[in-house]
């Protein structure tokens, strides 16, 4: 037998290993432990706020962790740093490429960053001498559209790249620390751990990996989405995984019992999910859609409790402010919501 | 006749692909009953502070419009 033939044998005897040892733990179902719980109520947001100033399609938005400020960003070259409460644009800042796909606030609130089509992650300082809102790096060497981007820190961020690969970056020299590779296709989206020392990635290859950042290693996959995976998240407690793809689901995977405990789906549903963002508790998770929609699930129960129809065209982002106290949409129609 | 290069690198990515297996096939796994459980309590002790959940009273709301009060 050639090395190739018992390389193959031997990887198909692991992922059987792997689906007897998932099947090994199965002693329950997320559905027959919450049987006893009942459906929250209707959840009825409103539109509290409507932030506009956009020219052009919004692709991504990130809150800044106090809960008050957040950034957007926007196909008319744009990254605005709003006041959510005063609707006020705190900066406006003009960006060399307009081809932007996602942006990120620092947790520090004294960084955002941005890239798209450029291939590059571009960090910019809020909080400069003169007050000019300045490029402080430009992270270079992805080979493919940068997808996402988190920080660690001021001095570290992750991204997340159509080349494959995720990288974490040293802001500070502009280098890459580490490439985490393994994905078969693009990586669409990322997510950090509360503690910070994960992350976790979905990809075109339909999978959903878990990423230990100090190791650089991959410790676990998840499959079983039929499609590419567009938005991934943590359930607050660390513990889980939320995605979102084009398959119109989402799905809930345990990390320590290695598995997809739940899918959120409906027949009615039939467009993709383009972000999600859960409750602070994590008992509500909120998924925007291709069908401009965003829908409300009830995570426990696996059904809708609620929709947030306001916008005229697809929601491309969505996040829940730290304090839990709103969710801010944004969407392709160039406005950004905030609810409560 | 496969071409060199070509065939090593078929090799190198099987190589890496069972190597990448064997770490996720070792992984400890906890009952799926044990995990549904952390979530709902989870869920269960934060639902409190879970303002979305809960909804916010008008005057607690910082996002809501107060609306000026006209005295007649």
């Amino acid at each position: 037998m050639g090395e190739m033939e018992q390389l193959r044998k031997e990887a198909d005897s692991l992922k059987d290993q792997i689906t007897a040892a998932r099947k090994a733990v199965q002693d329950s179902t997320l559905q027959e432990a919450a049987a006893s719980i009942t459906v929250v109520g209707r959840v009825q947001l409103k539109t509290r706020k409507t932030l506009r100033g956009h020219l052009a399609k919004i692709y991504a938005m990130h809150w800044s962790t106090d809960s008050k400020l957040c950034v957007s960003a926007s196909q008319d070259g744009k990254l605005i740093v709003w006041d959510s409460i005063t609707t006020n644009k705190v900066n406006a800042i003009p960006l060399k490429s307009s081809w932007v796909m996602t942006c990120a606030y620092a947790p520090s609130g004294n960084l955002v960053a941005c890239g798209g089509l450029d291939n590059m992650c571009s960090i910019y300082n809020l909080k400069g001498k003169d007050g000019n809102v300045k490029v402080m790096r430009e992270l270079a060497a992805h080979t493919g559209y940068l997808s996402c981007c988190r920080f660690l820190s001021d001095s570290e961020i992750i991204t997340s790249s159509g080349d494959c690969t995720c990288v974490l970056w040293d802001i500070e020299t502009g280098t890459q620390k580490t490439v985490f590779a393994g994905h078969q296709g693009d990586c669409m989206s990322l997510a950090v751990s509360p503690d910070f020392k994960f992350f976790i990635s979905g990809a075109c290859d339909f999978t959903a990996k878990l990423w230990d950042i100090r190791e650089a290693s991959c410790r676990q996959t998840f499959g079983g989405h039929e499609s590419d995976i567009n938005a991934i998240g943590f359930f607050p407690n660390g513990n889980a995984v939320i995605t979102g793809s084009d398959d119109a689901t989402c799905k809930l995977y345990d990390l320590r019992a290695d598995q997809e405990l739940i899918t959120y789906q409906d027949s009615g549903i039939m467009c993709g999910v383009t972000s999600l963002a859960p409750s602070v508790s994590g008992r509500l998770l909120l998924a925007g859609y291709d069908d401009f929609n965003v829908n409300i699930w009830d995570a426990l129960k696996a059904e809708r409790v609620g929709v947030l129809a306001g916008h005229d065209n697809r929601v491309s982002c969505i996040g829940v402010s730290s304090d839990g106290m709103a969710c801010c949409t944004g969407s392709w129609d160039s406005f950004l919501k905030i609810w409560n | 006749m496969s071409s060199k290069p070509h065939s090593s690198n078929n090799i190198a990515h099987a190589r890496r692909t069972v190597q990448q297996l064997r770490i996720e096939a070792s992984i400890e796994r906890i009952k799926v009953s044990k995990a549904s459980a952390d979530i709902m309590n989870y869920c269960t002790e934060h639902a409190r502070n879970d303002p979305l959940l809960m909804g916010i009273p008008a005057s607690d709301n910082p996002f809501k419009d107060k609306k000026p009060c006209t005295i007649l």
